[in-house]
């Protein structure tokens, strides 16, 4: 499974939403996710793929998308290194 | 220099920033090596690690969600492993979830109550291990939120008061051992983080106090430091109330310095 469907499959467990309701340009917000939802999310793709996800970095994020980019840009950050 | 604590290590949950941070920095000015637990922001956790290297004591960051068991345990791994010992444990390290009572879910519960009460369970078995026939000292950091109600706060001054009763029953437990176990709570506390909430509000808040300023971090870890000096060994299972005097005031009275609203 591609990254960006594992990050999807976490969001919409923790989050409770359908799957299909997650897309690229969308947002926390648009899906009704409270602030402690957005930190289980960062909890468990940082498990998942272990890497890190500082606050940061975090606050970044405009959209899916970017969280998508920066996961797998880190995933094949550590499996080069 | 005259260093109390020489040759100790102390550990800060939550030392990176804030109220930890002050504490972290108090304990190494006074020659203690400092392990600082961090959760979401390593930068912050390295850059103190290095003012407190630049003291001249050893300093080490371990990143660790205090509300997981297993990441408690890891951390512990660590500290048993690199040092095999453990003076002092601040529990300082608190999250929270800000909701009127009725709003406070399952899952907001469980998240304050993880992080804010069970860690202190948690890292207190493993310290007390790590304490054996050292005089070990642990305080942890409440608020005036477990005896008095804040907007929002049920969540969180729900965990502190299950944070100051358990310091009551480990105090009991760990004196045996030669442990002494307190807890300070304290009111609203000028970190950077609450200076950005209360612009504009500084006034007031300074005139509900009567000790007439706010409490700072350094307040909170002048205490600290005394909790796990050898002056305060009779003092055993306590939380020590830092406030300027603010929760003794009858409410709607005129003081000196103000009126406590
Ligand atoms: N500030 C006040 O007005 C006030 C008043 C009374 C009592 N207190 C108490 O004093 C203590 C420190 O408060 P503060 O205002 O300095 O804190 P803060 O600014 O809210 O920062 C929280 C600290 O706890 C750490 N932390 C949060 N969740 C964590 C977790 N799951 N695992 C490990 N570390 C975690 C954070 O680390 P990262 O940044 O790395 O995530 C940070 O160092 C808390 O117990 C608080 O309840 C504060």
């Amino acid at each position: 499974m591609s990254i960006e469907e594992q990050i999807k499959d976490i969001v919409a467990e923790i989050v409770r939403v359908d799957k299909g309701i997650i897309r690229r340009e969308g947002t926390f917000k648009d899906i009704n996710a409270d602030s402690l939802d957005v930190v289980q999310v960062l909890l468990r793709t940082e498990e998942t793929f272990d890497i890190e996800i500082p606050d940061e970095d975090a606050e970044q994020f405009q959209n899916f998308g970017d969280f998508v980019d920066y996961v797998e840009h880190h995933v094949a950050e550590k499996e080069k290194a | 220099m005259n260093q109390p604590f020489k040759g100790k290590l102390s550990l800060v949950t939550g030392g990176g920033r804030g109220i930890g941070k002050a504490i972290a920095l108090k304990l190494a000015s006074q020659g203690s090596d400092v392990i600082i637990n961090f959760f979401r922001h390593r930068d912050t956790a390295e850059k103190t690690a290095k003012e407190i290297q630049d003291i001249g004591v050893k300093a080490k960051i371990i990143r660790a969600n205090v509300g997981d068991p297993a990441k408690i345990d890891e951390m512990f791994d660590v500290i048993s492993n690199d040092f095999g010992y453990l003076d002092i444990l601040i529990s300082n390290a608190a999250s929270g979830v800000g909701r009127p009572v009725l709003d406070v879910d399952v899952k907001a519960w469980d998240w304050t109550m993880d992080i804010n009460a069970r860690a202190l369970l948690l890292c207190a078995q493993r310290a007390a291990r790590l304490m054996e026939g050292r005089s070990g000292k642990i305080v942890s950091i409440s608020s005036l939120g477990s005896f008095l109600v804040w907007p929002t706060y049920a969540a969180v001054g729900v965990s502190k008061a299950a944070l100051e009763a358990l310091t009551r029953y480990l105090a009991i437990e760990l004196a045996p051992k030669g442990i002494c176990v307190n807890a300070i709570a304290a009111s609203a506390v000028l970190t950077d983080a609450l200076k950005f909430y209360i612009k504009g509000q500084e006034a007031a808040h300074q005139q509900a106090t009567p000790a007439g300023r706010m409490v700072t971090p350094e307040d909170i870890a002048n205490v600290v430091f005394f909790l796990c000096s050898e002056d305060a060994f009779m003092i055993r299972g306590q939380t020590i109330i830092i406030d300027g005097g603010a929760s003794v005031m009858a409410p709607f009275v005129s003081t000196p310095g103000g009126v406590n609203q």
